[in-house]
């Protein structure tokens, strides 16, 4: 009993070393955006826009939300693909999830619409 | 009564292998941290003092992963790297020492997260790669340095000996499509800045001014 105890206590102590979640799932997105911003190709930008739906949809980091700036970036991919209407609606998303990001991602909605 | 020691013993060790008495808390250490309080944060193009020329494009993407689970709003490099090229201002060097307040006027960031790659080459024969960094993080709002440490990393790519969750998330990278040099830089910016103080998405914002800082410079 003592022993289970004192192992117990050790556990702990390592345990508090370390953090066990990360905020957010990051998947894949490393890589994919790495080769997408290197090579430019179509098939990187639609393995891309694959990273980003399961970044926005399948979240499980211990904040449950989306990373910052990943709306605002997959919105404004969109919009150079011709979906502005839905890449708009992903550019505001970001500043109701965060609105530290108003005065930047507005700048960036308003050289969208000229 | 054997055990007993044996268990102490192995008590004793793992707690000296979390903390020193040596070293400052976090707040004594980087205290314009805690009392700036800065949430958002811009990553600049690194600074590469190395021959290796494609350091820098290598390196611009990897601290937005660990910033941001730091707790921080940090600005997509992707969409800011397509700002400093149209302003002209993908040169760091030009900001290290300069006035930042442009870039809390054009973006709102606090405070602006500099990098100066030092080292970065591949021994051959050895498999290993070294990576050598310095961090400074300044504030847009008083031009003061908020944060600076430096690391010089060995990343052995035969075989990968690090521990915890990020880091080995790093190093699981090393079978997929990053180069081995990517993953080197990944794996000194997790290191180095693992005693960044948290912003405040992180449950550790705040509270972590009384745990303990790292060395200044890790070897």
């Amino acid at each position: 009993m003592r022993r289970t105890l004192l192992i117990l206590t050790v556990a702990c102590a390592l345990a508090s070393c370390s953090t066990s979640k990360t905020l957010y799932s990051w998947y894949d997105y490393e890589d994919v955006s790495y080769k997408y911003s290197k090579l430019g190709t179509e098939k990187a930008q639609n393995a891309m826009i694959i990273e980003y739906e399961k970044l926005i949809n399948k979240q499980k980091g211990s904040r449950n939300v989306v990373p910052p700036g990943l709306l605002a970036e997959y919105g404004f991919i969109l919009c150079s693909m011709d979906r502005e209407e839905e890449g708009l609606k992903y550019l505001k998303s970001e500043i109701t999830l965060y609105p530290e990001s108003e005065i930047y991602i507005s700048r960036i909605i308003k050289q969208l619409q000229k | 009564m054997r055990k007993a020691i044996i268990i102490l013993g192995v008590f004793a060790v793992a707690l000296s292998s979390c903390s020193s008495s040596k070293l400052l808390t976090r707040a004594e250490q980087y205290p314009l941290m805690y009392s700036d309080k800065p949430q958002t944060i811009v990553i600049m193009p690194p600074i590469n003092q190395t021959t290796f020329a494609e350091a820098k494009d290598y390196f611009y993407t990897t601290l937005y992963y660990p910033l941001c689970e730091k707790g921080y709003y940090v600005f997509s490099p992707f969409l800011t790297q397509q700002l400093f090229q149209q302003e002209s201002a993908y040169d760091a060097e030009l900001f290290i020492e300069g006035d930042l307040s442009t870039f809390r006027e054009i973006l709102g960031a606090d405070a602006a997260m500099f990098t100066i790659i030092k080292d970065w080459k591949k021994s051959g024969l050895l498999s290993q790669i070294t990576v050598e960094i310095e961090y400074i993080l300044r504030s847009t709002i008083t031009g003061e340095t908020l944060y600076t440490r430096g690391g010089r990393i060995v990343l052995d790519t035969s075989v990968d000996t690090g521990s915890g969750l990020l880091i080995n998330m790093v190093a699981s990278a090393i079978n997929t499509a990053a180069t081995e040099k990517i993953v080197a830089g990944r794996k000194c910016n997790v290191i180095v800045l693992s005693d960044l103080p948290c912003g405040k998405y992180s449950p550790d914002y705040g509270i972590d001014a009384k745990y303990k800082a790292g060395v200044p410079y890790i070897k």
